[in-house]
């Protein structure tokens, strides 16, 4: 009987539209999470994996001294290393860097095997292919994409420092 | 690293190398590469050239490895040219606990040089050698073949002043 | 043999041993790993790494395995507490100055120090002071060096004191500067030096040609034979890619123990020399055009056809290079015989064919074996230098002088052996064959036996000199005894003489006969039938065809060369090339692009080479090896034998030509049944070819050096940088060089410029000779390979 009773005060006296409209008005009113996407991004861990880059020392000369370590550790065999000593002075040096990023599975095995901090997976994750081929990364475009983001590489490392 | 110096032993040091030779084997003419590789460097004015070592492997039909490993093991044997008077200070632990770094340094300050290296004038070279087995008077050196004892600055500042005037 | 051995216990496993054996033997013998740097089983014990301190009960302090011997009842712990400790210790103290930079070492993932910090290193160094540096120098252009990861065991010096005699190698200085350097910076001269390379436990020494460009992970392994010398070393062939990255010895103690000769070692290289032809080619109005194989075939048996059609086929002649395979010979002579023709010969640097019917089924060591050389007392060297021809010979030869043996030599040349010799004769090389029979007068004379009469009738009344007399003496006091005839004696104008010569005096005293032939397979040659008097196994022809020389000199219409390089492969090179320019067709089989070649063939059928192809070689000791090809061959190039086969399509022999794989062609061979030839030697005994240089004549000797063999190894550039390659230069010694006024550095022409070479004055040079290298265009030009010489001053 009482309950009848409940239900029908309730039904009359919209009480649940009410407390939906609360729960909208709460929200309407809050601190909004939605983001313009291209303008804004969300944030990112500093270990995040995303694309692949190959660094450089200050001086300019590049990290990688072609020891395979990443050619030998990668799951996906996508890179693929040849060496020989370089021209000018004999170093141990890559004559072609290349990893294929359909076969690469971003599981940054390669960064945690390489011994000079060469290869490192990057945060950015905004890349397309057009033409089928492009998926190769040639040294030189690794090297370039090392040197456009080296600031935001080298901060994220530092910030990963005290947990390696 | 050196210019090319012409060495031929004389007949001299070959008869003194010669006696050295006689007390051992015959077979065994290696023995003799001590006694052998210090004839040929008095001769050599206190040095072994490339050529006084290879003489001397000659001589005793060794091959020319075999000397030249005998001949880096040694301090006792240069490898450069020296100068006329060769300097040797003990830095081994009697000396040193007599102070034989101050006299190290001392003859580095007199002589304007530092180990392993000659005086501009040719004069001395100064050395830095394990123990002279003097150790009853540390510190000492070896200036040439004759030992000085309980040296003091004022002592090198005379043995100096000595060499300087020969 | 059992009640000989004593029981020994290492972690608790009962062993017999030998007695005088060390620990790390028995241990090794029984699969229980200790760890070691400088212990290595075929040089002497320095025991200077400490890696291999194991625990001995009763002993206070742990001994190392290396030197300690076995003594009955003993009881060794590799892995106890005490042993544990002790190898920790010693190798945090190798790590103390080894520099720790793996990743970029060549070594890194073959390094046995690398392997064993694994195990016994720790995780963090205690040593926190600088760690030593040591300069490095330049060993030329075989070995690279990185002499800072050095850790001083020594290997490398001992294997230049123990095998190969060059002592290159040094331990200098001492205490914690000591340092491995060469004599004043001297490049590496041993022909078998780069064994150091496998030798170095760490990353100090490596092969400067495969420098960085693989790691040991990447590499495919493929056993194969070396296709140089005739001893056929077994060696494995790393591919990567279907590229030869590079090229290790394999173990066989019956042949080449742990080594490899520089040559075997690094002839890979030519592989990928730029000089490697792709495409058949064809010359049409004379430009070579690219073609493809069913046409440039089709062009061969055309043209082939065409001259048989017009002449005899006797007109047809077949050159093929001793190092070729088994199958491919085979398969060549088969394919010449069939056309009609038995003018085929491998014998490419001989100029004496006068006793080939007499010769055995095929020319080895005659019964010894490679292991029995190191047991000979008394060694004679005839008309050979060992140590380039054959280095790893000279290296069973060493160890026979350290055993008590006595070498001798009878040369043309004082050739500089990395042993030393009991004595030595240095002539003339016409005077060769006196020498020897004036060592069987002595011989007889010594032995009271009387010599036949062919043989008194010919040599009477010279002299033997000191060196014959003591030889002789030696001969005659010892069992034990071989004659190594080299390429010299094989290559000599009296070639036949110098062979009958050699069995007399086997027939006197016990003497191993022991032919040391040029190439990989010459005993495979004969065994295959490619000789203008023999088939297949050794079978008689009735009417035998024309030997290399006088198929040459006849000027034949039609020739077929396999893989030789007519300018620089050939004794008679200026017949040859006369012969060549002038005939209607000729099909050449090669691998590389050579000018000389290139002007004359017609056809030219890209083959592959060493590691391209699968085949079988026959070494010295009468050994048949076959291998497999380990990578597959770039362009349209195709291995020898299918080619041939396809040829024989060609010409319509379907038949007998039904091969699939080149086993069964090997197969083939070797269910026909060998015919035994007498080894009966002619009973007569003529110098054909006896002169002494004429007023203003010289002799010519003639040798192929050591890096100028064959077209591999002329295209490996590595070798021919190394400081045993020297640029063609007519060697006299100071006298003959005053008598025709000849200065060093000044140019001299040949028989009225034949050729026109450099004067090097050589003292190990006899009188009135000159040694003019072959293997070289500049010396294609002359027309004698042994004999006389008209020398001058280049006019201008």
């Amino acid at each position: 009987m009482i309950s009848k009773l409940k239900y029908y005060l309730k039904t009359i006296l919209l009480v649940e539209l009410f407390q939906g409209l609360w729960l909208t008005g709460k929200y309407f009113f809050s601190k909004k999470v939605t983001l313009q996407f291209p303008e804004e991004n969300t944030p990112t861990s500093p270990r995040f994996r995303g694309l692949l880059a190959l660094r450089r020392y200050p001086n300019g000369e590049e990290r990688c001294i072609a020891c395979k370590l990443c050619e030998a550790v990668c799951p996906a065999l996508a890179i693929t290393i040849e060496a020989e000593p370089r021209k000018s002075d004999g170093q141990r040096r890559t004559t072609s860097y290349e990893i294929d990023l359909f076969k690469c599975i971003y599981c940054g095995f390669c960064e945690e095997s390489c011994p000079v901090d060469s290869i490192v997976v990057t945060k950015n994750m905004h890349y397309h292919f057009e033409e089928r081929g492009q998926q190769i990364m040639t040294k030189e475009k690794l090297l370039a994409i090392g040197d456009k983001y080296e600031a935001q590489i080298a901060a994220d490392k530092t910030l990963d420092e005290p947990y390696r | 690293m050196v210019e090319k110096t012409q060495f031929v032993l004389s007949e001299a040091a070959k008869s003194k190398i010669d006696s050295w030779l006689a007390k051992y084997p015959p077979e065994q003419k290696r023995s003799a590469v001590i006694p052998a590789l210090h004839i040929a460097q008095d001769e050599n004015q206190g040095w072994l050239s490339d050529e006084a070592m290879e003489a001397v492997a000659d001589y005793l039909g060794l091959p020319k490895m075999a000397v030249f490993e005998v001949a880096t093991f040694y301090s006792m044997y240069n490898l450069k040219p020296i100068g006329k008077h060769q300097i040797s200070v003990c830095t081994n632990v009697s000396c040193m606990l007599k102070g034989s770094d101050k006299i190290a340094e001392h003859f580095k300050n007199k002589l304007g040089i530092s180990f392993n290296e000659t005086t501009s004038d040719g004069n001395a070279t100064l050395k830095e050698v394990e123990c002279l087995a003097a150790c009853a008077g540390a510190p000492a050196c070896m200036i040439d073949k004759t030992y000085y004892e309980n040296l003091t600055p004022e002592k090198i500042d005379e043995l100096l002043r000595g060499l300087s005037s020969t | 043999m059992t009640n000989a051995t004593i029981e020994i216990e290492i972690d608790g496993k009962k062993l017999d041993v030998e007695p005088g054996s060390m620990v790390i033997e028995a241990a090794d013998e029984a699969g229980i790993p200790i760890p070691r740097f400088c212990y290595h089983k075929k040089l002497s014990v320095a025991a200077n790494c400490r890696m291999c301190l194991v625990e001995v009960e009763k002993v206070g302090k742990p001994l190392p395995a290396c030197a300690t011997p076995v003594t009955a009842g003993m009881k060794v712990f590799t892995q106890s507490e005490k042993a544990r400790i002790a190898q920790r210790s010693v190798m945090e103290f190798l790590l103390i100055n080894h520099p720790l930079d793996c990743p970029i070492c060549d070594q890194g993932g073959e390094c046995e120090l690398q392997d064993l910090s694994m195990g016994y290193g720790q995780d963090i160094t205690r040593f926190s002071e600088g760690k030593r540096s040591v300069a490095n120098e330049d060993m030329g252009p075989l070995v690279a060096t990185e002499m800072t990861r050095c850790i001083q065991c020594t290997r490398c010096v001992r294997f230049g004191e123990e095998i190969s005699g060059v002592r290159e190698l040094g331990t200098l200085g001492r205490g914690e500067h000591l340092w491995i350097g060469t004599y004043i910076k001297q490049s590496l001269t041993s022909e078998i030096s780069a064994n150091i390379i496998d030798l170095c436990p760490v990353g100090a020494l490596t092969s400067k040609p495969f420098q960085f460009t693989a790691r040991a992970w990447e590499l495919t392994q493929h056993p194969s034979i070396a296709p140089h010398d005739c001893l056929g070393s077994n060696l494995f062939i790393h591919s990567r890619k279907q590229e030869v990255m590079r090229v290790v010895p394999r173990e066989n103690e019956k042949i080449n123990e742990t080594w490899l000769s520089d040559r075997d070692r690094f002839s890979y290289l030519g592989i990928h020399s730029h000089k490697r032809l792709t495409k058949p080619l064809v010359k049409i109005s004379g430009e070579w055009q690219e073609v493809e194989w069913d046409i440039a075939l089709r062009t061969v048996v055309a043209k082939i056809s065409g001259v048989l059609d017009l002449y005899e086929p006797s007109q047809l002649a077949a050159l093929i290079s001793p190092n070729s395979t088994i199958e491919e010979m085979y398969l060549l002579q088969k394919i010449l015989r069939k056309l009609g023709s038995n003018n085929i010969d491998h014998r490419l640097h001989q100029s004496d064919f006068s006793d080939q019917d007499d010769q055995v089924l095929m020319p080895t060591l005659t019964g010894m074996t490679l292991e029995e050389m190191e047991e000979q007392e008394t060694i004679l060297i005839f008309g050979s230098h060992l140590n380039h021809e054959q280095p790893l010979a000279a290296v069973r030869v060493r160890k026979a002088i350290q055993q008590g043996a006595q070498v001798f030599s009878i040369n043309a040349m004082d050739y500089d052996f990395a042993f030393d010799l009991a004595g030595k004769i240095i002539e003339n090389p016409t005077s060769l064959p006196t020498t020897l029979a004036s060592l069987i007068q002595e011989v007889a004379n010594i032995t009271a036996q009387s010599l036949p009469e062919f043989f008194t009738a010919s040599f009477s009344g010279k002299n033997p000199s000191e060196t014959i007399k003591r030889l002789a003496k030696r001969l005659v006091d010892t069992k034990r005894n071989s004659l190594l005839l080299g390429e010299l004696a094989q290559n000599h104008p009296n070639a036949s003489t110098i062979r009958t010569l050699s069995q007399l005096l086997s027939t006197l005293i016990p003497l191993k006969l022991a032919f040391l032939t040029f190439g990989a397979n010459s005993a495979g040659a004969w065994m295959a039938g490619v000789l203008p008097h023999r088939q297949a196994a050794g079978q008689t022809i009735s009417t035998p065809g024309l030997t290399i020389h006088d198929a040459l000199e006849k000027k034949l219409k039609a020739y077929i060369l396999f893989g030789i390089e007519p300018g620089k492969d050939l004794a008679f090179s200026s017949q040859a090339l006369a012969a060549f320019s002038e005939a209607e067709t000729l099909i050449a089989f090669t691998s590389f692009s050579d000018r000389v070649l290139m002007e004359r063939a017609h056809v030219i059928l890209p083959i592959s080479v060493f590691a391209e192809t699968s085949g079988t070689f026959i070494n010295v000791a009468g050994t048949w090896q076959t291998f497999r090809g380990a990578v597959t061959p770039r362009g349209e190039i195709r291995p020898g034998w299918k080619v041939l086969r396809a040829l024989a399509n060609f010409f319509g022999f379907d038949e007998d030509f039904r091969y699939t794989s080149s086993e069964m062609i090997r197969d083939e061979l070797q269910q026909l049944t060998p015919a035994s030839p007498s080894s009966s030697h002619p009973q007569t005994l003529s110098l054909h070819a006896n002169f002494s240089p004429a007023a203003g004549m010289v002799s010519r000797i003639i040798a192929w050096p050591l890096y100028q063999t064959d077209s591999l190894v002329r295209h490996a550039e590595a070798l021919q940088a190394t400081p045993l390659h020297e640029s063609p230069r007519l060697h006299l010694n100071q006298k003959t060089a005053d008598k025709f006024a000849l200065s060093a550095g000044e140019m001299a022409q040949v028989n009225r410029k034949e050729i026109i070479l450099p004067v090097h004055i050589d003292a190990s040079i006899p009188d009135d000779c000159v040694y003019i290298p072959a293997g070289f265009e500049e010396t294609a030009g002359l027309s004698v390979p042994f004999g006389e010489i008209l020398l001058e001053k280049a006019s201008a």
